[in-house]
């Protein structure tokens, strides 16, 4: 039989410090686009993860925060599920440099499928996901596949109310409060959750200034 | 002087039957299995049987009831021309991956020119083992005859007589012993033939072809030149089918498509064989299933990309048959395909930064292939990937395209902001909950094509905060599209 504490450790409720310790390479880091960001997650997106931004509403900036990241993609990026159609023009205008591969699947089991195809796949620059919810069995399935893959995947939820555990490397909240998007950092590699800070993803959205009718 | 022609000819004594036992597991060859046939005054007769069955003591030509007496466990079934020479037109298209010339003799012969072959395939020799070596992947039985005439060929080989020989004095000898009873010629005259006491074809060459036209008509005389040599009627040559049509008869009833992927296997190396004989691909097929009454089960299959190996197109039929249901079950399945392209080497871009021209390919390649395989299971409308298009008109400036066609997905030229978001169907908003930032770009266009658009775009912030793009078209607003 297991050891009582290795089950603890397979649910996720302990985690061993020795995976923290561990040096990342710096190739296996994606620059997020925003340095406050990049030193909060240590260096940056880690490559061969999967990452999760909770987010209170759709198109509330959680794009904007991954825009850097998608533009610096030389391969074209998977959007599994998105709630409305990417627009390969507006992605354009933000010089991303692929046209977006759109998969739409209803069924949940079919779309996770897909998404582990993906990311299974070396022809893609890195995979976003919209999902309602994942159980613990199916993050830990993806997070695998994602390591052994080497690839770069998101998942957008909504904001989790209970506060169960999941192997994503790191785990987001956004929320839109004093004219900017605040990032909390709910989990992270090597490193205690840190509070919301404000991200500066207005700079890459059209300026906000108030016509005068 | 023109070179002597040499022919062959590929008797398949039963084809039908050694067709069907293909499709069986060891243990149902080994079962007496006989087809009956019931043309004629005398009743059903058995016209072909398997191995077992002439071990049991049938004998072909005997009367169906006294084989079933004789072998109580016999399996009959029903002798079908039509669907024999169905089977031969397969074979010949088998055969034509090697020879140019052939020409079909229904239900049960092909007729090979074979004296340009010589060149190819280094002589006699050499075409012979070519041919046999194609022939031994087919678990079908042959009587393959020479001949320096067509007729000759085929006399010898429906008779029987297995003589690969280009030598003339071989096949004349060969062609002197066989009996009347074999020579092709119309009952009729067979009988007034033995009438006159010619029992084999050497005696009939005996004769004066003078004489032998005053007694039996000039088409006597032409057949008798044919067999000497002297005469050879042109042939039609077998022409491949553009499209490709193969049915393939399941014997038992099949209930669920996993049972079919046996029997598929089968149509799919059909398949390969037609594409690799004219050097296509093949991006999208029908497979029907045909049920005792109902109207057959179609199913398209779909491949993201062109694919000509049969293994490769087996692991994404599979997939895509896992979807399926099949609601009655089927006796016989089929498999259409006309689809094609032509085999290349793709030379569009995907990565205009990379110069390496193989990295591209391999990369564009490994795109195709995840394409397929989620198209496999989820359908092809599931994966799609953006294509600008030039058009004012937001909805019209972009299309979704399910295969992965990097040509076409060029960069578009944007100079004024576009959302990254695009919503389906625009939503109507009340403006009042909304705050105006930036605006208006007037979009008027369409009016060509009896869809136009006139709108004044904008972009606004709701109460969340959020970007949208908003219009105002005839007095009223819409949100179109989200910025973040």
């Amino acid at each position: 039989m297991a050891h009582p504490l290795q089950e603890l450790v397979h649910k996720g409720w302990v985690w061993q410090g020795r995976e923290a310790a561990e040096q990342i390479a710096p190739e296996q880091l994606q620059d997020t686009g925003w340095s406050d960001l990049n030193r909060r997650l240590g260096g940056g997106w880690q490559r061969g993860a999967l990452h999760e931004i909770q987010v209170r509403q759709n198109f509330q900036g959680e794009l904007a925060l991954l825009l850097p990241t998608l533009r610096a993609q030389e391969k074209p990026c998977l959007w599994v599920n998105p709630p409305a159609q990417p627009y390969w023009p507006g992605l354009a205008y933000q010089q991303l440099q692929q046209a977006p591969i759109w998969l739409h699947e209803r069924d949940t089991k079919q779309a996770l499928w897909a998404f582990e195809q993906a990311l299974q796949s070396e022809a893609l620059g890195a995979v976003v996901a919209w999902f309602a919810e994942l159980d613990s069995h199916a993050v830990r399935r993806l997070q695998q596949v994602a390591a052994k893959h080497e690839q770069l995947a998101f998942v957008i939820t909504p904001w989790q109310t209970h506060s169960e555990a999941r192997s994503y490397v790191n785990r987001l909240q956004l929320e839109w409060q004093q004219q900017q998007l605040q990032v909390a950092v709910v989990k992270r590699r090597g490193g205690w959750p840190l509070p919301a800070a404000p991200c500066g993803v207005t700079q890459l959205l059209p300026k906000r200034r108030r016509l005068s009718a | 002087m023109k070179q002597p022609k040499l022919w062959w000819f590929l008797s398949t004594p039963q084809l039908l039957l050694d067709e069907q036992l293909s499709l069986q597991s060891q243990e149902q060859q080994q079962q007496p299995q006989v087809l009956c046939s019931s043309e004629g005054q005398r009743g059903p007769y058995v016209v072909q049987a398997n191995a077992a069955a002439h071990a049991a003591g049938i004998r072909l030509g005997m009367p169906a009831v006294s084989a079933s007496t004789l072998v109580p466990e016999l399996r009959q079934r029903d002798y079908d021309a039509k669907r024999e020479a169905a089977v031969l037109h397969r074979l010949a298209q088998w055969l034509y991956q090697d020879i140019a010339h052939i020409a079909l003799y229904p239900p049960q012969g092909l007729l090979l020119e074979v004296q340009h072959l010589q060149l190819l395939y280094g002589g006699y020799q050499g075409v012979q083992q070519q041919l046999q070596r194609r022939l031994r992947r087919l678990a079908v039985n042959v009587v393959l005859a020479a001949g320096y005439n067509p007729l000759v060929a085929r006399i010898l080989a429906q008779s029987g007589c297995s003589l690969l020989s280009a030598e003339r004095e071989q096949l004349q000898a060969a062609l002197a012993r066989v009996s009347i009873a074999s020579s092709l010629l119309p009952a009729q005259q067979q009988q007034q033939l033995q009438d006159a006491g010619i029992v084999q074809l050497g005696d009939l060459l005996r004769l004066p072809v003078s004489e032998l036209g005053a007694r039996f008509g000039r088409a006597m005389i032409s057949y008798v030149a044919q067999l000497r040599g002297e005469l050879c009627p042109p042939q039609q040559y077998f022409e491949p089918p553009a499209k490709f049509r193969e049915r393939l008869d399941l014997l038992t009833e099949v209930a669920s498509w996993q049972q079919l992927l046996f029997p598929l296997r089968r149509l799919l190396q059909q398949l390969e064989a037609f594409l690799q004989s004219r050097q296509l691909s093949v991006t999208a097929f029908v497979l029907l299933a045909h049920h005792r009454k109902e109207t057959p089960t179609r199913v398209r299959i779909a491949f993201a990309l062109p694919l000509w190996r049969s293994r490769d197109m087996q692991q994404l039929v599979q997939l895509q048959l896992e979807r399926q249901r099949l609601t009655t079950p089927a006796l016989e399945l089929s498999l259409h395909a006309d689809e094609f392209s032509e085999r290349q080497a793709s030379t569009s871009n995907w990565f205009p930064n990379k110069q390496d021209v193989h990295y591209r390919q391999q990369e564009e390649r490994q795109l195709q292939r995840l394409f397929g395989k989620l198209q496999a299971r989820l359908g092809e409308a599931a994966v799609q990937q953006a294509q600008a298009l030039t058009d004012w008109r937001p909805e019209a400036a972009q299309s979704w395209q399910a295969g992965a066609e990097p040509a076409l997905s060029a960069k578009p030229e944007v100079t004024l902001p576009r959302p990254v978001w695009l919503l389906s169907e625009v939503e109507p908003i009340t403006i009042q909950d909304w705050q105006l930032h930036w605006g208006p770009e007037r979009i008027q266009s369409g009016w060509w094509d009896g869809h136009p658009v006139d709108r004044d775009y904008f972009i606004a912030i709701d109460s969340e905060q959020r970007q949208g793009w908003i219009f105002k078209s005839q007095g009223a607003w819409y949100l179109h599209g989200w910025f973040s």
